[in-house]
């Protein structure tokens, strides 16, 4: 007998009773088999319409009633009743797993005779990712006596992927809002101090006499106003960097990147004898903003040149190695090398300078790191002090479309 | 005659601060250092020696090799080691509230100065350095 007809039994017995105390003549049978059937037809519309998964179970968690929402089809439907999760999961050849996390939630019902509530997510069959909230309570007889199990499920696949969407942006936030506050950190000792030297300059020579004082402080004042000037520049291009989202990528040649930056550097290369090697057997293209990646190579060529190490000549070597969907590239020198112990957690900030040289300004590394995860990859150094860096980037070799 | 030390990597402010010094009516010796460590090393070097240790510490915060922040750290060992009491001022560029609260945690520090810092100022700290505080 299926739930809905033992429910209608009952309803139809108190019915009676009911109608018996009211009319003891003789009741009119067939209009109140027809008033039960259209009654029927109306619960049983509302429970299969409604755009919920229905199920009840009886005290041994076998299904009584299940609605189109829980099982669409009806050869299915009609096979449950009467079973458990593990007969159906041996008759569709499902994952039996599924059977025992039901069960568990059962017997968490029976035994805390509470409604119990939870999420769970399974694949369809299209493949996609479908997460109910469930709850399941147990409904008990006049004895005390456990009748019926009831469980329902509300499909909130929608409000899932919109919470997962809204943690995503909180983790992207975090990150924007500790940019944010090392942009302030920057922005109040790089680019306020040289303010502060200009007006203490101004201030000095307003209030000087000597005309030979002030031709000396003015002189001073054009280093100022020049550092003032990069480091405005180079905050700039960090913006501009994190903003450039939709940057297009092309396939750049890693021997015309290396040969621009030789170009570029050609000057400190001769002085100091330098010897640059490279080796792009395994990847000599990669797929990246070609103004991104010649900065990469630009920055970590200048590091290595301009911390040599005393009297040795220079020998930097660039090599890429293929991995899977990545490429990493690598750059060595035997330079001053860091000492990592010390300065491992702030490597690539911001405004962090390790050696005593009076170009350092503590920009190149950050900025060759906010190239290097804009687009996704990652960057770390092995370093001994005395012996030299290596610098390591892992780039993503999957081609992009652009959307 | 009262020593300063000026821990600062910036050239044009060491110049400026010289200068305002300079003008203050107190006989001074201004020692400069590049940065923490340079500091440190020589602090550390003449803990014994009372002539040699300054009577005011200015510390600038954002230097390379070793920041001021690193230098408080280290400083913070080696103060009760030191045979003078030194009046310790962070003299920073920095407008950041969180630096200023920072600041407190460390008890070596007298206060937190932005820059610029006033002639009055100046004049008000060798003043006060005047006295012989123990």
């Amino acid at each position: 007998m299926s739930f809905i007809h033992r429910l209608n039994s009952r309803w139809r017995r108190s019915w009676r009773s009911k109608q018996q105390q009211a009319k003891a003549e003789e009741p009119d049978h067939k209009l109140v088999l027809e008033q039960l059937d259209r009654q029927k037809a109306f619960y049983e519309n509302i429970l299969n319409k409604l755009p919920v998964d229905i199920a009840v179970f009886d005290a041994e968690h076998r299904y009584l009633f299940v609605n189109p929402g829980a099982i669409g089809n009806e050869e299915y439907r009609k096979y449950i009743i009467g079973k458990d999760d593990y007969e159906y999961a041996a008759y569709r050849k499902r994952d039996i797993s599924v059977a025992h996390g039901r069960r568990a939630k059962f017997m968490e019902a029976k035994e805390t005779g509470k409604e119990i509530r939870w999420e769970d997510s399974l694949r369809n069959p299209q493949g996609s990712t479908i997460t109910h909230m469930r709850r399941m309570f147990p409904v008990y007889d006049e004895n005390g006596e456990l009748s019926l199990v009831i469980g329902f499920g509300i499909d909130i696949t929608d409000r899932k992927i919109m919470e997962e969407k809204q943690a995503a942006l909180v983790t992207q936030l975090s990150a924007r809002n500790t940019q944010l506050i090392d942009f302030c950190s920057i922005v109040s000792h790089n680019l306020r101090a040289p303010l502060v030297n200009m007006s203490m300059l101004v201030d000095f020579i307003e209030s000087s006499e000597d005309t030979e004082e002030q031709k000396m402080l003015i002189s001073k004042l054009r280093p100022v106003v020049d550092n003032l000037h990069a480091t405005f520049n180079e905050l700039v291009e960090s913006i501009q960097v994190r903003q450039d989202l939709e940057i297009k990528r092309e396939n750049v040649s890693l021997d015309d990147c290396m040969q621009r930056t030789i170009d570029g550097l050609q000057t400190e290369i001769n002085k100091l004898g330098a010897r640059i090697e490279t080796d792009f057997s395994e990847a000599s293209v990669i797929n990246y903003p070609p103004q991104y990646l010649n900065s990469i190579i630009q920055n970590l060529v200048s590091n290595s040149l301009k911390y040599h190490y005393p009297g040795r000549k220079p020998l930097i070597s660039l090599k890429t190695q293929k991995m899977q969907d990545k490429i990493i590239l690598s750059v060595s020198d035997n330079g001053l090398g860091i000492d990592l112990a010390k300065h491992k957690d702030n490597f690539f900030k911001i405004g962090k300078v390790f050696h005593r040289h009076p170009n350092a300004k503590g920009f190149g590394l950050y900025m060759t790191k906010t190239h290097v995860e804009a687009m996704g990859g990652r960057i770390w150094v092995e370093s001994v002090p005395d012996e030299g860096s290596v610098f390591y980037i892992e780039f993503d070799n999957r081609i992009k479309q652009a959307s | 005659m009262k020593s300063i030390f000026l821990i600062d990597d910036d050239p044009i402010f060491v110049y400026l601060t010289r200068r305002i010094i300079g003008s203050i009516n107190c006989p001074c010796e201004v020692h400069e250092f590049k940065d923490g460590e340079l500091a440190i090393s020589y602090l550390s070097q003449m803990r014994e020696e009372a002539d040699s240790l300054p009577d005011v510490i200015f510390l600038d915060l954002s230097m390379p090799v070793m920041d001021g922040w690193e230098f408080l750290n280290q400083y913070s060992e080696l103060k009760p080691k030191l045979k003078k009491d030194i009046a310790l001022f962070i003299v920073s560029s920095s407008i950041s509230p969180q630096e200023v609260e920072r600041s407190k945690n460390y008890l070596a520090v007298t206060d937190f100065l932005i820059k610029p810092v006033e002639k009055g100022k100046l004049a008000e700290i060798m003043g006060n350095e005047k006295e012989p505080t123990g």
